[in-house]
């Protein structure tokens, strides 16, 4: 045992097998299961990292061998994932929510041989598309209800079954997977985690051994991704989908590297709830979450009770000032401001954090996408430590983060000690060159030319600029860039997230590429708008009617108005429409991680587009 | 290649993963965060209901110390009454099943004590047992023995019909109770009930301490043994077993739940605690009349619970001590309303205002408050539970 943890390349299975001699009693993972949060410790964790990894390698799976998994977070996802990775396979993380399409091409592109299907749900895509995946062989399913005795596909395998064979296996080779574990190399590819594909179709990224290691060590520095470093007395919420980078960052790998007991969330909608319940001491969070938080307070302070209302109104608009006054600081309280929110917190903001359930969040960070500066401004003032940062798959997240202290709301903040980062004086464009830096795209080396060139600079995509010569500010996406026919180079996204920043607006999609002046396309969000229209007594069946009543048209019209005194005048939106459905992601409109695609969007909603140009509709 | 698993084992995450010597313990600041079943269902699930108890048990210790023995006699008698109104509310508010024949058992319980306690040379039926547990014991045991008797008719009947026939329980009990002489002393002369003495020491006269004092603590620590008794039982499976044929006996049915076996346990077990109440009712007076247990005192039970809150333990304590405050409380009025009179030959006089009063609180509560005293309380922890939202 010594000698392998001295000679090998030391890995997530490594970590998580230290941490296991060293701790087996320690929590490492929490799952609700029938209301009770039933605790998994290392010693366990370890254990069945094991023989799930024995059951692979019994089912033949070689270095370099692809495994996918399409499920919640559960404990079984990280098993699987940390028992590919000790049998130097691949793992492959599939959205929940990728329709049969996508889930086709993801396992026909990765050649995955096994695949893990969650529920009947996950396994009739993975069964639809299996005809078309010749490298697949097995597909594991966790939840047999719906499926035994009803499926008799020769590839399908239960869980409880892999684990069996793992066991035996485990129990005729003992020292097999040790064996293949001490093998590992730096250069082994632990994942391949999938870009969204706002544009084409999706790429893989693949992830090394190395790069996670890099990435892992220069998160938990000192002044790394928080501070002090993750350690076992932290909690998090795992919720976001785990094959996100972001995600997998903050469950599997902070659990592997410093310790931190993971909680499973029981699914995205009780995340509020579970959110109360666990009361993490870090919290990620992507915009779209923090937006909900905000207009979750608004709306409940909002209809709470007379006395209520207006405590937690004098109590915000303190918050308010609080947030300003650490804007300015960068983090840090003064003397003043310090005293207002210790009388705060007594009377009002320790119980509001208490019923979002941040009550002991240290580090509360934000990333994946562009957060308006009002939602981060907000967070602050009553108290919850928030953080930008900004990473991304290809360079494993590591690009820059805000550090205590020093925070620039409206930057994501300075690069990490430790890595080069630069901007390229012509195109604006954001260059990273570190360890993490990504072995390129899965069986795309044309993709990974154009992304990564010969000095070793990837080239993110993304157009910044530095504020202060410190910090680094995101305009935007470079290809979404828009170039109005008069010439002017436009963000669209700075006009769409601070058109987001209103509670009532869920989505904004800004149009104007070599058009004569800017227009938006605007949702809005069902349960304020719906709400809002309650309280004045409107009327409404659907979604549609809804955003078609001359009320909410006006309310979004002086939303608009409003937000368009901030930008000059080629940045204002001249004309609007509303979007008359909630996009989706099975309709192919947004991405798994619910970004907007805007060629589909433009081709989808072409006339209404056209009809604010003085088009025929 | 593998054998298929047993259909069982299908929520895999339930077996093996939790294999672990492990303890679950309780994450410190994190109360909803719960580890186990056991800490969901815990006694005090929270700190603060623990230290909250706590104090007002100790405090509840200390009041002789400090009140007129007035209202000590009256505090005691309530804390009787409280025991069955907890037995009551176990039957009716936990169970769902009406009864209007609680002073039957209650009646059953003061006759039962009085007999075995009773002076073997006296002229009345004595067998002149002192400890005081056998006697309060015995009694319990005799009515839950008639509750058991009485209870197959519950299987059979609900509601309205249950609540007649429970009714016609008191008048067969009335005329038992007046035809007994040997037994009751009979309609209008009554015997002396049971006297409480422990060891040697007669707690109903005055030593040390006084007759109301010793009493005081006497009731008291009955009260709670027999509250956390009830409070244990309702957590239990029995009790859940109880909420299930409350809400709707056939779906309790289809769920497993045996209703007659259910019934039968409420009924007895109620009709225990109406027993042990009815052996300790009269201590403090030392006297009883078989005529007391009518209807009227069923009805007083039912308004306990009402008021207190139905299906709750803690709300049953507080009818219970309201109801029997509730003369005292009347006669403090002519302080605050000089047009109250406290002499009876005037109108309105402190007697008219209690009896007013006792059927306004009914009134009111129902209207207003449906889950009684309790929901009060319930209320105000409500709002700052929610606080600073108001859901």
């Amino acid at each position: 045992m010594t000698t392998l943890t001295t000679t090998a390349t030391t890995t997530l299975v490594t970590r998580v097998r230290d941490r296991a001699t060293a701790t087996p009693n320690a929590v490492a993972m929490r799952h609700k299961r029938l209301g009770v949060w039933q605790e998994i410790t290392w010693a366990t964790y370890w254990d069945r990292i094991q023989t799930v990894g024995h059951a692979l390698l019994a089912l033949g799976i070689e270095p370099g061998d692809r495994v996918g998994v399409q499920s919640e977070n559960r404990p079984e996802w990280l098993i699987l994932d940390l028992a590919t990775v000790a049998a130097r396979g691949v793992t492959v993380g599939l959205y929940p929510t990728n329709p049969e399409a996508e889930v086709r091409y993801l396992l026909t592109h990765s050649g995955a041989r096994i695949h893990l299907a969650e529920d009947q749900e996950q396994l009739d895509k993975a069964l639809a598309a299996a005809d078309d995946c010749p490298e697949l062989e097995r597909i594991v399913y966790l939840e047999s209800r719906g499926i035994k005795g009803r499926y008799d596909d020769p590839r399908l395998l239960f869980w409880e079954d892999l684990v069996r064979i793992g066991a035996e296996h485990r129990a005729a080779h003992p020292d097999l997977l040790d064996t293949r574990v001490a093998a590992a190399e730096p250069d082994d590819i632990v994942t391949l985690v999938y870009t969204s594909g706002t544009t084409g179709p999706p790429k893989g990224a693949m992830l090394s051994v190395g790069n996670v290691e890099f990435a892992a060590e220069t998160l938990m520095s000192g002044e790394g991704a928080v501070s002090p470093p993750a350690s076992e007395s932290d909690l998090v919420l795992s919720y976001l989908p785990l094959c996100h980078v972001a995600e997998r960052f903050f469950t599997t790998w902070f659990s592997a590297f410093g310790g931190v007991q993971v909680n499973f969330a029981e699914s995205i909608d009780t995340v509020p709830q579970n959110l109360h319940e666990v009361q993490p001491t870090l919290f990620f969070a992507v915009p779209r979450i923090w937006e909900k938080l905000l207009a979750a307070v608004r709306i409940k302070a909002d209809s709470a009770s007379w006395l209520k209302r207006r405590w937690a109104r004098f109590w915000l608009a303190r918050a308010d000032r609080l947030g300003a006054t650490l804007v300015a600081t960068g983090g840090r309280h003064t003397a003043s401001s310090r005293l207002v929110y210790a009388v705060g917190w007594l009377l009002f903001y320790r119980a509001l954090k208490d019923r979002l359930g941040l009550r002991e969040v240290r580090h509360a960070t934000c990333g994946a996408a562009p957060i308006a500066p009002e939602v981060l401004t907000f967070f602050m003032g009553i108290g919850v430590p928030m953080h930008e940062l900004y990473g991304m798959t290809e360079n494993t997240a590591i690009a820059t983060r805000n550090v205590d202290g020093r925070i620039k709301v409206g930057t994501v903040g300075e690069p990490y000690d430790g890595i080069e980062l630069r901007i390229d004086e012509e195109s604006g464009e954001i260059l990273t060159r570190h360890g993490a830096v990504f072995a390129g795209y899965w069986r795309d080396p044309e993709a990974t030319a154009r992304t990564v060139d010969p000095d070793g600079w990837l080239h993110t995509g993304d157009v910044g600029e530095w504020v202060d010569g410190t910090h680094v500010r995101i305009t935007d996406r470079l290809k979404d860039i828009i170039i109005t026919a008069g010439g002017k180079n436009v963000a669209p996204s700075e006009i769409e997230n601070a058109l987001k920043a209103s509670p009532y607006i869920k989505e904004a999609v800004v149009v104007g590429d070599g058009r004569k002046y800017l227009t938006g396309l605007i949702g809005i969000e069902l349960d304020t708008v719906g709400e809002w229209a309650q309280q004045r007594h409107i009327s409404y069946t659907t979604y549609r009617d809804l955003s078609e009543r001359p009320e909410v048209l006006e309310l979004v019209d002086g939303i608009v108005r409003e937000v368009n005194e901030r930008f000059s005048s080629v940045e204002q939106l001249k004309q609007f429409r509303m979007l008359p459905k909630e996009l989706d992601h099975e309709d192919g409109e947004l991405t798994a991680t619910q970004k907007v695609k805007r060629s589909a969007i433009s081709k989808t909603f072409g006339d209404l587009i056209s009809s604010m140009y003085g088009g025929a509709a | 290649m593998t054998t298929p698993t047993d259909e069982k084992t299908t929520s895999f995450s339930g077996h093996q993963l939790e294999e672990t010597t492990r303890r679950p313990r309780r994450i410190w600041g994190r109360p909803g965060l719960v580890t186990a079943y056991a800490q969901d269902m815990a006694f005090f699930d929270t700190r603060a209901k623990l230290v909250a108890v706590c104090a007002l048990v100790a405090i509840a210790a200390l009041m002789p110390l400090q009140l007129e023995d007035d209202i000590l006699k009256l505090l005691a008698t309530g804390f009787v009454l409280a025991i069955g109104a907890i037995g009551l509310n176990l039957v009716t508010g936990y169970a769902g099943q009406v009864s209007l024949g609680h002073a039957f058992f209650v009646g059953v319980g003061a006759v039962t004590a009085a007999v075995l306690n009773g002076d073997p040379d006296g002229r009345r039926l004595g067998y002149g047992i002192t400890f005081l547990p056998a006697w309060m014991l015995g009694a319990g045991l005799v009515a839950a023995v008639c509750g058991a008797i009485v209870a197959p008719l519950a299987t059979r009947l609900r509601g309205l019909y249950l609540a007649i026939v429970t009714l016609g329980l008191v008048f067969i009990g009335q005329y038992i109770f007046a035809e007994w002489r040997e037994g009751t002393g009979g309609r209008g002369v009554g015997r002396d009930a049971a006297v409480p003495t422990l060891g040697d020491v007669d707690l109903t006269v005055n030593g040390a301490y006084t007759e109301e004092q010793k009493l005081y603590w006497l009731m008291l620590v009955i009260l709670v043994i027999f509250a956390v008794l009830a409070r244990n039982l309702v957590r239990s499976k029995v009790g859940r077993a109880f909420a299930a044929v409350r809400d709707r006996d056939i779906a309790a049915g289809v769920m497993g739940v045996q209703l007659g076996r259910y019934k039968l346990l409420a009924f007895t077990i109620s009709s225990f605690y109406a027993g042990v109440c009815g052996s300790l009712l009269y201590a403090a007076d030392g006297h009883f009349s078989p005529d007391e247990f009518n209807l009227g005192m069923s009805v007083l039970f039912i308004a306990m619970i009402l008021i207190g809150g139905a299906g709750t333990i803690s709300g049953s304590i507080m009818g219970a001590m309201l109801l029997a405050l509730l003369p005292r409380i009347a006669s403090e009025l002519p302080g605050f309303f000089p047009f109250i009179s406290d002499r009876s030959t005037e109108h309105p006089n402190i007697f008219e205002v209690e009896t007013a009063l006792y059927g306004v609180l009914i009134i009111a509560f129902l209207l207003f408050e449906p889950r009684g005293l309790y929901g009060i309380w319930h209320r105000i922890r409500t709002y700052w539970k929610s606080f600073p939202f108001s859901y």
